[in-house]
């Protein structure tokens, strides 16, 4: 993608810890990374990396312990009260349980008039205008839905509803925190689809966090993957996919399913599971699990290097870029 | 060989009566299993799946329910059983995994206690000897070590270390068939690729049937030697795997196969979409449930159904009045 070179948003050592029963839990532990106008930055992982976590903190409903986060030149880390408030008019978050995330008995336009109404923006017939043509441009006739109640409406639809809300503001950046993973396939790719549209016409751009690695290359032009809360590589989406470079990609990219019965099955797949963020591995925190592991990795962690245009990966041991292969690494049993 | 099947299920339907009405949750639905074979059903939510995979082991709500029609497991007729006869082969014919490890187990009993239970009631095996095997079991599934793990809660165990005791309780009377609800769903990838090759593995070493019910047409491409698609209640397209994804006949396959994003796709690879969503089952037309969503519906889809009818490979069929042409070689990008 040709996106212009201007950081939307540019998070710098970003960690946000929780104290849980006197114990401090990193969640997130020192990320950073740019999105650019008008791209979409895929964020994956598995559950307990730290992905949700960083959406959140970037909007500050979880307060980052460490780091900034400057949306527009603008530190919102800093920021309190009525600043803080209006910087986050420019971005929006979308949740994953749509159901959950819509007040079940309030209407359907005045949930989405709602920030309007905050805000007052626009007021009288502008505003009824507005939220009809919001309502319109997610696939929900206002004229026979406006009036009902959220509960009225299927999992599919609550997100439309949910997508006109972020929107009624006009943000530059939406945060999709898991927002189809709740949705049947068919419904899933209306919704992503939708997404896209709205986004040429808004001139959105997006993070999009998700932990199905196929919906999330579906839509993204760089894809960052989280371990245990940092980020172990980032990268341009297509060339990410087809040639990892940190050995944690390249498993859980051998143990995505494809829908195609002549697709390998990898004999090898990672085993066990993730070490606990109470207690992380020193050095490399993907070294419990890594077949490649040294002592290096224990003792000294990686920082992020380039390995390819745009591709940095965060590991002493990077494996070997070949693009335009004709059949992506697969790992032999 | 057909009298040598393990299952037989013949013109099943399953009704609940509820305060809307009769709802038709599974239709007349017939299909056959051999011994050591993995069948895929696959289908959306509310498709029937679970409360035909429920039916099969006579599991359905013993209120409002009717079911007619006939499910045969090596030789026992479940329709119409009693309770007390079911349990004759609940456990020791016929197992099941059930989707959620979460909820699935008892949290105040250890884990230990609840696999020798089926083993003590349905062998007569003594505490000791249920506890020697509950062990194994453990070790079978891959726990680690078992013995520390026997006197383990669930609540100290992981998703996927749960999913594995799930499994090890469903093997514990050796079964000759697993039913395995939604195995892996809300586990992590690589979780998931762990809990499928376990279960391929041990179908493979106990020489079991697996029936895998699933919404993911990536875990049925390579795990199964044929698919049943169920579209409200109803089995719509049936054959090998193969034929299922490279020759399909039925539109709705078509759909859900090209609506699923694929990890091979490029990035912004544009969607193929079904529109609008599965029909509530309260209220179905006379003809084909798929017709309102369908390009190629006519006016016969809308008034008459469309039984199954069989295709040119052996064992496929499929139903619908316009299918799709015979060598409508997959034309999945």
């Amino acid at each position: 993608m040709n996106a212009p070179r201007t950081p939307l948003l540019s998070v710098t050592d970003l960690e946000v810890t929780f104290h849980v029963h006197g114990h401090a839990v990193s969640a997130v532990a020192g990320v950073s990374f740019e999105i650019y106008e008008g791209e979409t930055l895929g964020l994956v992982g598995e559950s307990g990396c730290g992905k949700s976590t960083t959406g959140k903190a970037l909007m500050r409903i979880v307060e980052p312990s460490k780091g900034t986060v400057e949306l527009e030149g603008v530190n919102i880390t800093k920021e309190s009260g009525k600043a803080l408030r209006s910087a986050r008019t420019r971005m929006q978050m979308i949740f994953q349980d749509p159901i959950s995330s819509l007040n079940p008995r309030r209407r359907v336009k005045d949930i989405v008039a709602e920030p309007l109404d905050c805000w007052k923006t626009v007021t009288g017939v502008e505003r009824d205008k507005l939220i009809s043509d919001l309502l319109s441009k997610v696939g929900i006739d206002p004229s026979v839905y406006g009036n009902r109640y959220a509960r009225q409406f299927s999992g599919g639809q609550c997100q439309r509803i949910s997508i006109a809300r972020s929107l009624a503001m006009r943000p530059k950046l939406l945060i999709c925190d898991e927002m189809v993973s709740a949705l049947d396939v068919s419904v899933q790719a209306q919704i992503l689809n939708l997404l896209e549209d709205l986004k040429a016409e808004y001139g959105l751009t997006l993070l999009f966090i998700a932990h199905d690695l196929a919906v999330v290359k579906n839509v993204s032009d760089r894809v960052a993957v989280m371990y245990l809360g940092k980020i172990c590589e980032i990268g341009p989406a297509d060339t990410l996919y087809e040639s990892p470079a940190h050995p944690y990609t390249e498993f859980l990219l051998g143990a995505a399913l494809e829908a195609d019965p002549d697709s390998p099955i990898n004999a090898q797949v990672l085993q066990g599971e993730p070490p606990s963020p109470m207690n992380p591995p020193s050095g490399c925190r993907f070294r419990t699990r890594c077949p490649n592991a040294t002592q290096r990795c224990a003792d000294e962690e990686p920082l992020p290097q380039e390995v390819a245009p745009n591709h940095m990966v965060s590991c002493h041991y990077p494996l070997t870029i070949h693009h335009k292969s004709t059949t992506p690494t697969v790992l032999e049993g | 060989m057909s009298d040598d099947k393990l299952l037989l299920v013949k013109d099943l339907t399953t009704t609940f009566a509820t305060a809307g009405g009769d709802l038709t949750a599974v239709a007349h639905v017939s299909f056959d299993l051999d011994r050591n074979e993995t069948l895929g059903i696959v289908g959306e939510s509310g498709s029937g799946k679970t409360v035909l995979s429920r039916t099969i082991m006579g599991l359905q709500p013993r209120v409002n329910t009717t079911v007619t029609g006939s499910s045969v497991i090596d030789g026992f007729e479940v329709v119409g059983a009693s309770e007390k006869e079911k349990r004759t082969i609940w456990g020791t014919e016929v197992a099941m995994v059930f989707q959620d490890p979460m909820t699935s187990l008892n949290p105040v009993m250890r884990i230990g206690k609840q696999i020798d239970e089926g083993l003590r009631v349905r062998l007569g095996m003594n505490r000791k000897d249920a506890k020697a095997r509950a062990i194994e079991l453990l070790e079978l599934v891959g726990i680690p070590s078992p013995v520390e793990r026997y006197s383990a809660y669930p609540g100290q165990l992981s998703g996927g270390m749960r999913q594995r005791v799930v499994i090890a309780i469903a093997l514990a009377c050796s079964p000759k068939l697993l039913m395995a609800d939604e195995p892996t769903t809300g586990l992590d990838v690589t979780i998931q690729a762990q809990i499928l090759n376990l279960l391929d593995e041990l179908k493979e070493r106990l020489k079991m049937s697996v029936i895998l019910v699933t919404h993911d047409l990536g875990v049925v491409a390579t795990r199964t030697s044929r698919i049943v698609v169920m579209y409200a209640g109803r089995i719509v397209e049936t054959g090998t795997t193969r034929d299922v994804f490279y020759h399909h006949r039925m539109p709705y396959t078509r759909a859900l196969l090209e609506s699923s994003p694929k990890v091979s796709n490029e990035s912004h690879t544009r969607l193929v979409t079904i529109p609008g969503r599965p029909p509530n089952l309260l209220n179905l037309s006379p003809g084909c449930s798929f017709a309102p969503r369908c390009t190629y519906a006519t006016d016969q889809c809308h008034t008459e159904r469309p039984e199954l009818q069989p295709s040119v490979e052996p064992g496929h069929a499929f139903a619908c009045w316009n299918p799709l042409p015979v060598n409508a070689e997959a034309t999945l990008p």
